[in-house]
């Protein structure tokens, strides 16, 4: 199959990759770009974590073709932190605990980044909906519950850039 | 959200038990941990594993060409590549070690490996699977133990009767005698299902073989070690001459210290081309070919007096083992142990039987075989209580272990903080004052070994090791073979060094995972690693900072009843604190008068004399609160609250992060895992049909922690990692015990089952008015 | 793995019909991918062509008059359902499925013309919809027509459009006044597809007698079913609760479920019955409190 030319924005930066159009976006992030933070954990997109927000929206990136994500920008889990300077929802996930052996952990952020950014004051009940397509074995997810509900607290307010 | 109490905590130290960031945190929330899964080597392979479709079958031949004619293809390995050595990580026990992970002329469960593919991309590996003939004859299988032990029933390994591939019989005090005592006896027969460790990284590997002869493995184990000694045997190599790297791993749980599809087959690929190869399974690949946790049959007959004391126990259990032995044979040890668990006897008898199937292999898994015990033992304690009237609380504290207690010889409890989880979990009962008509609770009590003190691996080497090496600037370097496969461990030991140094965190570079540059060490199984490795870079670290007090008495010229210390990088003398000198300047001193040689600190740790089974022992007691919808059978877990004694906590965050975890990974194996097996064929491997908690699923996990000090342990710790695995299936149990009166004897407990419970329990209230 | 195919990315719903029309035979459309996607990975659907309506602007649109009611262009996503202000006054019931349906991630992506397409028995909106008296337009190069969902299921995974035809919009008439929907579906995980899943409608005359029932079940047989015996024990009595519980039973007896590993077939015809007593009563006590 012939490759075509595709143009990406990841983390700000934009990209041009050669694909076959069956390439699914997780693919194109991972083995194009060598982004390797966002990981794969299924088949079936049940499992987050492959999550990448795309244009604001938490999208799994195993279920999205490349070519469909032409035009859009894309965020990484690698595009979270400036300069070393690390955004709140790391922080409160390192202060919470709320990974343990990470590999859920890029998906997971990625989820609670746009979550964060599309409700104000979330409940519980809320937060746990925000991550339900996020599968954690490890944690328990409370921990990153937490984390996420202390952002939205306000409790890094201060790092905001 | 949760909350966090501490029961008689001990004094506050510098590091231990603070609030410390994982060390590896950075790295795993910006997406820069790489693990095996992310690795790409310059002219690497992607291989590909062709699987068995048959539960049984001899393989009467395998034609390759086909696929080797493939454009692309580079090399393709069948059973007929390998020496056909017959592995297994029993290595002292030779007819334990059953299983050649590409078998040579059989093949005894679908999904079992058959051949291997590396080629230039997955696509034209995955291709040239189709194109591998091989030529099966179809046997007859068996796939449930009961069936497989009956006279006739097909020969699984050969020269194993009945397919009865181990026996394990424990036994201590007077039995018949208790049983005799007993007022009052109970038997009865459960069955508990298996798991999938469902690590969110499936197993993959990448080799790389050189000219040179020498082997680098990337591998996500929990043991580089054991594969390293294990690739050795099946490879018929020096262990010197392969390099076994473990880096960040995404979850073990215990699946994960046995050699796997991955990294044998990477290496003989690799070996053939001299290439590196990488397999990556599939999450169905990973389901029905990587072990599971062991599916079992329990009896279990149990003798009290009428006041409740506990006099004898007996149990036959017979466990589903799959096709071969792996971890398997110390799940049928443990399961049996910690089926007494936490209570005296007079008397306890166990007899396990762990048979071969034409099924997946079970093996260990977080709990190691406890989930399983206690699953069956703690329903039975709380029928046996309601049977007598009695409070079942105080019918299990008044039986309880004590610190002293000796299980004859097993094991002598030198610290155990239960009688305190009593009162922490009456104390939750009582505050949560009359619950909601669709509500109870259900409480369930463990105990947990801290590292297993056996040695079927055969090790040589002591069971962890570490190496503090102090730099010139006060860094410091330590080595140990433990592994992080996100437990904390490489936190751990940072704050365990750092707090025996008297340094900071940040001060100190953990190496691991890697068999070129670490000692060795057992790595990562049956909570071993806080306690043993621990101990190892305690030592290390005292040894270390011994040298260089040896300095700082020298130059201070200190009068010898003066003790010297380290804190916070500042040199001191105890009694007078504000006359010291800094660690740096110190260090610096120090390697003036060493020759510029770097200070070296080495620790060990074997436990001796510490009975069968393990060093020390944490303990626990959970409540759940359960809603259960009456016609739907629907469970919902509320609340749970667990009272934990796990000695002294070391890693804050990773103690709270293992217990919350644990109790996920817990509830689920109580009400929601389920791996269903239609003629050996698991019937929902993936993630739509396996079903796990996820967020909204999971209740608060309270936690109140019960400082003890356990003298074995590194300033007081034991385990607990895998403990809280093994009481909330029973705790759910007893909550549908307490609210309709069901007995429940087969876990998971799926709603179907409460309904039918409910409607069999009617039926019967029915048949009797009449 | 996927086989390879030709991607094609029609600018507008026209072009997309006539590419659509020159590979209904060898051609798949593609709009959120969240169904498509996984069974091409597992090699059920092979298509040679594949035609991309995501981004098409034509189809994405929702609409609302008291007369004609909801119109939803076939690429509107789940996500943009469940946030509406006005469904969510008009149509609440759509916007309770919506939160249960799959995860955020799902719904920002998927569509609801690609979910109702798909025809999955244990889709979600199919039964709601269906409930209310939902149709779809299809299209072709050649036309229009509008289907009601009561006939659009034909089968297992099959629909009643032709190959040349695709989904454009989502017709939602108006809700009748004293009328009420209501949907649940069991599982055993939150959002998780349902094991079996029963939307009820309840439209009450002035008299508080039922004029109107329509109750449909998910993953109860192949396709979402009306479940018309239930309908029948409804229809024209005075609600209580031993009606319900009738309606129920004759649910739960005109079904046709398969078992599985989740649930047997007598387990689901269990829960068609509780399910269906439960929606129609939870209809019927919102419809009476309904203008
Ligand atoms: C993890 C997960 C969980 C899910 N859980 C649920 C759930 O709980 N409930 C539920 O209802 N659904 C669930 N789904 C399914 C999902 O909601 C829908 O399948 C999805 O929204 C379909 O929309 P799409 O745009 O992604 O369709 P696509 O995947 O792009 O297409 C699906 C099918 O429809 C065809 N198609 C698409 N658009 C049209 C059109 N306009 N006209 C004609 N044919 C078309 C395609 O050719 C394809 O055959 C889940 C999916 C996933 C991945
Ligand atoms: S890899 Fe599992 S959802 Fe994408
Ligand atoms: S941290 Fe391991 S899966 Fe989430």
């Amino acid at each position: 199959m012939e490759k075509q030319l595709l143009r990406l924005n990841v983390n700000d930066q934009n990209y041009e990759i050669y694909i076959n159009p069956k390439t699914l976006l997780v693919e194109a992030i991972r083995d194009h770009i060598e982004l390797t933070g966002t990981k794969r954990g299924c088949d079936t997109v049940s499992c987050g974590a492959c999550t990448v927000v795309v244009d604001d929206m938490a999208v799994k990136a195993c279920s999205v073709l490349a070519v469909q994500a032409e035009g859009t920008k894309i965020l990484t889990s690698e595009g979270l932190e400036v300069n070393g300077k690390l955004a709140p929802i790391q922080k409160a996930f390192l202060d919470e605990g709320a990974f343990q052996c990470g590999f859920c952990t890029s998906g997971m952020l990625m989820s609670s980044v746009a979550f964060l950014n599309e409700t104000k004051k979330p409940t519980e009940k809320e937060i746990r909906d925000g991550i339900e397509g996020n599968i954690c074995r490890c944690t328990g997810y409370n921990s990153i519950v937490r984390a996420i509900d202390s952002v939205a607290k306000g409790k890094y307010t201060e790092d905001k850039v | 959200m949760n909350k966090y109490t501490v029961i008689n905590p001990h004094e506050p130290f510098k590091v231990i038990n603070t609030h410390i960031h994982n060390v590896d945190g950075w790295a795993k929330v910006t997406g820069r941990a790489a693990y095996t899964f992310d690795i790409k080597l310059p002219g690497m392979l992607y291989g590909k594993i062709l699987r068995s479709p048959h539960p049984h079958a001899n393989i009467r031949g395998i034609d390759a060409s086909k696929a080797l004619a493939l454009d692309g293809v580079k090399a393709v390995v069948t059973g007929k590549d390998t020496l056909g050595i017959k592995q297994g990580i029993w290595r002292r026990y030779k007819d334990l070690c059953d299983e050649q992970i590409l078998p040579v002329d059989k093949v005894r469960y679908i999904g079992e490996p058959v051949a291997a593919v590396a080629a230039t991309t997955e696509e034209i590996a995955e291709k040239a699977l189709d194109l591998i003939e091989v030529d099966y004859e179809v046997l007859p299988a068996v796939f449930e133990p009961l069936d497989a032990i009956k006279k006739g029933a097909p020969e699984i390994h050969e020269g194993f009767e009945r397919n009865i591939n181990v026996t394990r019989h424990i036994e201590w005090g007077e039995v018949e005698e208790g049983f005799e005592e007993a007022e009052y006896i109970r038997e009865d027969w459960f069955r508990c299902g298996g798991q999938a460790h469902m690590c969110m990284e499936t197993r993959c590997a990448v080799s790389s073989y050189t000219p040179d002869k020498k082997l680098t493995i990337y591998h996500s184990n929990q043991s580089p070690y054991y594969m390293q000694g294990l690739m050795a045997g099946v490879l018929d190599m020096r262990e010197g001459d392969i390099r076994v790297v473990a880096p960040y791993v995404g979850g073990g749980f215990g699946g994960k210290f046995e050699l796997d599809g991955a990294i044998f087959c990477t290496a003989i690929l690799s070996m053939k081309c001299y290439k590196p190869v990488k397999i990556v399974y599939t999450r169905e690949e990973d389901f029905i070919a990587s072990k599971r946790r062991t599916p079992m049959f329990y009896y279990t007959r149990t003798g009290v007096k009428k006041d409740g004391t506990f006099c004898a126990r007996e149990a036959k259990v017979f466990t589903n083992g799959g096709a071969y032995t792996g971890m398997g044979a110390t799940a049928l040890y443990l399961t049996g142990f910690f089926h007494s668990f936490p209570y005296r006897w007079k008397g306890y008898r166990y007899d396990g039987y762990r048979v071969y199937t034409n099924t997946l292999p079970s093996t260990s898994m977080r709990g190691f075989g406890a989930p399983q015990a206690m699953w069956c033992s703690e329903q039975q304690i709380e029928w046996i209580a309601a049977d007598l009237g009695l409070d079942p609380i105080e019918m299990r504290r008044k039986n309880s272990h004590q610190e002293g207690t000796i299980l004859p010889g097993q094991a002598t409890i030198a610290s155990c903080g239960i009688d305190q989880c009593y009162d922490e979990i009456t104390k939750w009962i009582k505050g949560k004052g009359k619950l909601p008509a669709n509500r109870s609770i259900g409480i369930s009590a463990c105990g947990f070994m801290s590292g297993g003190i056996f040695n079927w691996f055969d090790s040589p080497y002591s069971f962890s090791s570490a190496v503090v090496t102090i730099n010139q600037d006060g860094t410091v370097e330590l080595h140990i073979g433990a592994q992080e496969i996100g437990q904390g461990s490489n936190t751990t030991m940072a704050i365990i060094c750092a707090e025996t140094l008297g340094v900071k965190v940040e001060d100190i570079k953990v190496h691991s995972g890697d068999t070129d540059h670490c000692p060795p060490d057992l790595g990562a199984w049956g909570s071993r690693q806080t306690l043993m490795t621990g101990n190892a870079t305690k030592m290390a670290s005292e040894n270390a900072k011994k040298q260089l007090l040896e300095f700082a008495y020298a130059q201070s010229g200190l009068n010898i009843v003066y003790d010297l210390d380290i804190k916070d990088r500042w040199v001191h003398a105890i009694a007078r604190p504000e006359r010291g000198e800094d660690f740096v300047k110190l260090v610096r001193k120090a390697l003036r008068g060493k020759d510029g040689q770097k200070i070296v600190g080495r620790g060990y740790y074997t436990p001796h004399r510490k009975g069968m089974i393990s060093p020390a022992y944490s303990y626990m007691l959970q409540g759940v609160e359960v809603e259960v919808d009456e016609e739907t059978g629907k469970i919902t877990l509320m609340d749970s609250m667990t009272a934990h004694d796990c000695g002294q906590p070391i890693n804050h965050l990773g103690l709270i992060g293992q217990l919350e975890g644990a109790f996920s990974m817990a509830a689920g194996y109580g009400y929601l895992e389920y791996m269903p097996y239609e003629d050996g064929k698991l019937m929902n491997p993936n993630l739509v049909d396996y079903k796990m908690i996820r967020a909204p699923e999971m209740p608060p996990a309270n936690i109140a922690e019960i400082d003890t000090y356990e003298p074995e342990g590194p300033y007081g710790a034991k385990e607990a990692g895998e403990g809280l695995t093994n009481p909330t299936a029973a705790a759910i149990g007893n909550a549908l015990f307490h609210r309709f009166g069901v007995q429940m004897k087969e876990c998971p407990v799926r709603p179907e089952m409460v309904v039918n419970a409910l409607k069999e329990k009617k039926e019967k209230e029915a048949a009797e008015k009449k | 793995m996927i086989s390879d195919f030709t991607y094609l990315k029609p600018g507008s719903a026209k072009e997309a019909l006539k590419m659509l029309a020159e590979h209904q035979d060898d051609g798949k459309i593609i709009c959120g991918g969240q169904s498509l996607l996984i069974i091409m990975r597992q090699g059920l659907v092979t298509p040679e062509y594949v035609i991309d309506i995501k981004k098409l602007k034509d189809l994405n649109y929702m609409t609302f008059d008291p007369k004609d009611g909801l119109k939803m262009g076939a690429t509107t996503t789940h996500r943009t359902i469940e946030k509406s202000a006005m469904v969510k006054e008009k149509y609440p019931v759509l916007v309770e499925m919506e939160e249960k349906l799959a995860s955020i991630q799902v719904r920002n992506w998927g569509t609801i013309g690609g979910n109702l397409a798909h025809a999955d028995a244990a889709g979600d909106p199919a039964p709601v919809l269906m409930s209310m008296g939902g149709s779809v337009k299809v299209a072709s190069a050649s036309g229009e027509r509008v289907i009601s969902l009561d006939d659009f299921y034909t089968d297992l995974f099959e629909t009643a459009m032709n190959h040349d035809e695709m989904i454009v919009e989502v017709i939602v008439p108006p809700r009748p006044a004293k009328s009420a929907t209501k949907y649940q579906k069991f599982n055993l995980l939150d959002s998780d597809q349902g094991i079996v899943a029963v939307a009820a409608t309840i439209t009450l005359n002035g008299g508080g007698v039922c004029k109107d029932a329509r109750i449909v079940l998910g993953n109860a047989a192949s396709t979402t079913i009306r479940a018309k015996e239930a309908e029948k024990v409804l229809i024209g009595a005075k609600l209580d609760d031993a009606v319900f519980q009738k309606a129920g039973e004759a649910a739960a007896a005109e079904c046709q479920p398969v078992a599985d590993i989740h649930a047997s077939e007598e387990y689901r015809r269990h829960l068609i019955s509780i399910l269906t007593k439960r929606m129609a009563k939870a209809a019927w006590e919102q419809a009476k409190i309904s203008g």
